[in-house]
């Protein structure tokens, strides 16, 4: 009897999210943002390396990620996650914050498709996951009427439209392929460490 | 141990309600996007910097507060100033617009971290008829800042006995390492932390599904109202004056 009903709740916590579940996954949202506000804000100290910001989070945040869904390993972590971080860094930009979500959104069904066994779909969620990132930049794009009014009548026509063409088609597009490299980065150098450290240490 | 990390509001000259936190927050994260509107960004920011000197951290609200009207400062003369060096303009005014762009949403973030506690929070996020799957996530993101920062300080002191160095050369010359060394041991003590916060959520019965009564009283007093108001009302100005008029009309 007692063994049919631990049976039963095993079963259950499976399937459902239980309050552990959520707790993890809100603890590792907050480690994952603490890194990232410290990653953009350390390097945006060099305006270049502000746009770059989609790479370098991508490879050292990856790691975070990895281990919050392997951790977790059922529906729900990267949805969780994806929404705190649209929450804290996209908020005020509806755009924004509904895109991060589509992107986690992906994200978590890439591990479906994998049907929450395949490490490799893990691993490849987080390419998906990453381009969240963009997504604070969106204002950026569409903000950019008013900056470049201001230019105009800064540097002149010329110089403007070309800025113009420059920032609104190849931003995005870059941002985009930047966010992906640095996932991918990201994601050979999480798996390097869970297999070093988190698997002998009973962790995932 | 720093108690007063995890929230303390002790010293609070009036305690405001953490909904009324909430929506500084979010009110910061919309009129952070318009911060090229001069005078009434430096009265937002002043809005926020006096909740939180009322909330009992006077001393962090001013250094906030003058280091936002240097950099502001710094902005507005560059930008009239004509200069005919562009490469210095440009770093300069876009290093002025990040401090600008991210201190008032820092500072609301620092306004609920360090002085709300976490079962007002809590309590208020249910209060809201939020479900309690919502409610946990966001609640523990709050929680946990805090505990990543401690953990932080620890793993520096430790890799500074070991003569590894954070500085910036060593972190460009060894990026892989320096991702290792930190996450490592960052990640195995948090994940530690948060088994042992897992198990007290369990033995306070969050894991059942009756709705749950609380000793913390929330209560949204005539001082949260006229906040959430003020609020509301600079942010409305700001971004229907830098809508109308362009950045150059305000």
């Amino acid at each position: 009897m007692a063994r049919k009903e631990v049976t039963q709740t095993t079963q259950q916590s499976d399937k459902k999210l239980r309050t552990k579940d959520l707790i993890y996954a809100g603890a590792f949202g907050a480690i994952y943002i603490v890194l990232m506000l410290i990653v953009v804000l350390g390097t945006s100290a060099i305006p270049v390396l502000y746009i770059l910001a989609p790479f370098t989070v991508g490879v050292v945040c990856a790691t975070v990620y990895e281990l919050c869904v392997l951790k977790v390993h059922k529906f729900g972590p990267a949805l969780i996650l994806g929404v705190l971080f649209a929450l804290v860094a996209c908020s005020g930009n509806v755009l924004g914050m509904v895109l991060a979500i589509v992107a986690a959104l992906a994200a978590e069904l890439i591990i479906m498709a994998g049907k929450y066994k395949s490490k490799k779909m893990f691993l490849l969620s987080f390419l998906a996951f990453n381009l969240n990132m963009v997504c604070p930049y969106t204002m950026l794009y569409f903000h950019r009427d008013e900056f470049m009014a201001r230019s105009v009548s800064f540097y002149g026509q010329a110089f403007a439209d070309e800025l113009a063409k420059y920032a609104i088609n190849g931003l995005a597009f870059i941002q985009i392929g930047l966010a992906l490299i640095g996932a991918g980065i990201g994601v050979l150098i999480a798996s390097k460490l869970i297999k070093k450290h988190f698997e002998k240490g009973n962790i995932v | 141990m720093d108690f007063s990390i995890y929230g303390d509001d002790s010293k609070a000259l009036i305690r405001f309600d953490p909904r009324t936190k909430l929506f500084i927050f979010l009110a910061c994260g919309v009129t952070s996007l318009y911060t090229y509107s001069g005078l009434y960004i430096l009265l937002f920011a002043g809005a926020v910097c006096a909740v939180l000197a009322l909330s009992g951290k006077p001393w962090t609200a001013l250094k906030a507060f003058l280091l936002f009207a240097v950099a502001l400062y710094i902005k507005e003369a560059v930008d009239h100033s004509g200069s005919s060096a562009p490469v210095v303009v440009l770093i300069v005014s876009v290093l002025s617009t990040i401090i600008l762009y991210s201190l008032p949403t820092i500072l609301s973030i620092l306004l609920i971290v360090q002085t709300t506690r976490i079962s007002q929070f809590l309590s208020a996020l249910t209060a809201m008829h939020l479900p309690v799957k919502a409610v946990i996530p966001v609640a523990m993101l709050f929680r946990f800042i805090p505990t990543v920062q401690d953990e932080w300080n620890g793993i520096r002191k430790a890799m500074a006995f070991r003569g590894i160095s954070l500085s910036f050369s060593s972190v460009l010359r060894h990026p892989g390492k320096t991702i290792e060394y930190v996450l490592v041991p960052l990640l195995f003590s948090t994940i530690g932390v948060m088994e042992e916060l897992a198990a007290a959520a369990l033995a306070r019965g969050m894991d059942i599904d009756v709705k749950r009564s609380s000793y913390e009283e929330v209560r949204l007093r005539a001082a949260d109202y006229i906040t959430m108001l003020i609020f509301a009302a600079l942010s409305v100005t700001i971004v229907v004056l830098v809508t109308t008029k362009g950045a150059a009309g305000v």
